[in-house]
């Protein structure tokens, strides 16, 4: 495989994971456009840990997520009663002081960036992200999802039904939080280097744009999104210098012809229906 | 030293008044976010620049480049707000930063990526007043500012104009049937809202002297950040926060560590929204 392609696939597998982080505070209606913050999080903690202490890959991975994830539990509690685009601001704002903090912070290299994290090969950045769409699918069918459908559908009939809604909300955030750790851990020993301005909050911006236009009603429309929207700006290298201005056109028009997002639980249901189509006719030939 | 401070504050501040006014125009009629605010701003930088350069006279330069950013502006308002009226608000956000995007590769493909540099267009003169030195670039910029904010005060206190944007503001169906024309209000407040911004983005490009396409990402948060801290949808409490800020960073820079600038001003930031949400000076945002 071609160093390029490699990089591609690399970089495609740490935007699913970024995806699915949105997707996860998504499913209790809470929109983060701070998740570089915890991506940082994550990358900073487990290559300090690598690098500086020699701490195998793995276990660097799952603490640098493990901080996210607990900043993320932090973090949700002030920020839970905030909506609208008071949520938007405050995680923003999150994002950013995650960000200068570590431009500032001298044990991770400061401005001068950190050097030295490497590892993360194409399987074990895949395998993770199997390991998430697989923890989705099996949450969609959980009484747990059901739950976090309810909370996002309208909190105040399911806490009336008995669920504790605070406390779906903070664990769907701390999720989330975790997930973007892992990416950030995995981007970070695969790029090698990494610098505070690889978190800034365009980052976390397309991180919602791959869940928004894939689709934000099943995990899935997350994926297909983050893979969609990584492979177009590849397939715009034929525009040169020009294709980030195409890109940002499209995520335009995109938002403008079909701002439900690409794959809506209706398509989803639909090609289910066609796949059995398609059984049906083929065991009608065999009888 | 305090006061020379104190005035590089104020005119640091004074670009992030007129920065958070454009947002908080856009946010008063539409309650929704506009993050290419700061991507207009760095264009209004680019077209003051481009015009000095043809010779143009400064003043004329801020002119143009306010009409030309005020265009662009209107250009998002109809491709990532008009066609998203009815969509959830995190549409038409969602597709300024995307716009925004778009601007910085436009920006870059004509100026180039590497910082420009700002002609000098006017004779710099010094004014020694006691312990302050004053140049006339400082004068340019806190005269220019402090017009405009009286300026865009008065049009929204007491024009037609102003009166339909309020009507708007409050309830777009009722200002409608009472007969205003709320697309032209629309059109109109983005316009305000973008030529703001080009001013802001000339008179920055006078401070700093070289200006790259990418000086609006952080300008814009700042200049969100000074909305909030003022009070969501609140002009005057836009002004005042840029002010706050701008003294607060020049004051940071002058006595305590640089590097940690950005933080305070983020942690502030994000202080705020958790424990004062309306800001300094109430929001008229029925969200809050």
């Amino acid at each position: 495989m071609s160093v390029y392609l490699e990089g591609v696939l690399a970089l495609m597998g740490v935007n699913i994971l970024m995806a699915l982080s949105v997707y996860a505070m998504l499913t209790t209606d809470q929109l983060s456009l701070g998740n570089a913050g915890f991506m940082a999080i994550g990358a900073y903690t487990s290559a300090y840990l690598t690098v500086k202490s020699g701490v195998p890959l793995l276990p660097a991975v799952l603490v640098g997520a493990l901080a996210s994830g607990l900043m993320g539990l932090l973090i949700s509690i002030p920020v839970l009663r905030l909506k609208g685009i008071y949520l938007v601001m405050a995680t923003l704002g999150f994002g950013e002081i995650v960000r200068t903090f570590f431009m500032n912070f001298e044990p991770t290299g400061g401005a001068y960036g950190f050097r030295g994290p490497s590892g993360a090969t194409l399987p074990l950045i895949y395998g993770w992200v199997l390991a998430a769409i697989f923890f989705f699918w099996l949450l969609t069918r959980s009484r747990l999802g059901r739950s976090l459908d309810a909370v996002r559908d309208d909190p105040e009939v399911a806490s009336t039904v008995g669920l504790h809604v605070t406390l779906l909300k903070i664990g769907s955030f701390g999720l989330g939080a975790f997930i973007a750790g892992v990416a950030g851990a995995l981007y970070a020993h695969y790029m090698f280097y990494i610098e505070s301005n690889n978190f800034n909050f365009l980052v976390s911006a397309m991180a919602i744009l791959f869940v928004i236009l894939g689709g934000m009603e099943t995990f899935w429309g997350a994926v297909v999104g983050a893979i969609i929207f990584s492979i177009l700006p590849e397939v715009l290298r034929f525009m040169k210098d020009w294709r980030l201005s195409l890109y940002g056109a499209v995520l335009v028009s995109m938002m403008i012809f079909r701002p439900s997002g690409i794959l809506t639980r209706q398509i989803i249901r639909d090609l289910g229906e066609w796949f059995e189509g398609i059984f049906r006719t083929a065991r009608a030939k065999d009888a | 030293m305090f006061f020379q401070q104190l005035i590089n504050g104020l005119m640091v501040g004074s670009t992030y008044s007129l920065i958070a006014m454009g947002y908080t125009l856009v946010l008063g009629v539409l309650q929704m976010l506009n993050i290419a605010h700061g991507d207009v701003f760095m264009f209004g930088a680019f077209l003051g620049l481009t015009f000095a350069l043809l010779g143009i006279p400064l003043y004329w330069a801020i002119l143009l480049a306010m009409i030309g950013a005020g265009i662009i502006s209107i250009l998002v308002e109809r491709f990532c707000f008009r066609p998203l009226r009815k969509a959830h608000f995190l549409g038409p956000l969602l597709s300024t930063i995307a716009f925004g995007i778009l601007l910085q590769n436009v920006a870059t493909q004509i100026w180039g990526s590497e910082p420009s540099r700002y002609p000098q267009t006017t004779e710099i003169a010094q004014f020694q007043l006691g312990p302050i030195l004053i140049s006339s670039i400082h004068l340019i910029i806190l005269a220019t500012s402090l017009f405009l904010m009286v300026a865009i005060d008065q049009l929204v206190k007491r024009t037609r104009m102003g009166r339909a944007m309020r009507a708007t503001s409050e309830n777009q169906t009722n200002a409608s049937l009472l007969g205003v024309d709320i697309f032209w209000v629309f059109t109109f407040t983005f316009f305000a809202s973008g030529a703001l911004a080009g001013v802001a983005g000339v008179l920055t490009a006078l401070v700093y002297l070289q200006i790259t396409p990418f000086i609006g990402i952080r300008q814009g948060l700042i200049g969100m950040v000074a909305m909030v801290i003022g009070g969501l949808g609140n002009l005057r409490g836009a002004m005042i926060g840029g002010i706050l800020i701008g003294v607060m960073e020049v004051m940071n820079d002058a006595y305590l560590t640089a590097g940690y600038r950005d933080m305070i001003v983020f942690g502030l930031f994000f202080l705020f929204l958790i424990f004062k949400p309306e800001g300094l000076f109430g929001a008229t945002n029925r969200e809050s």
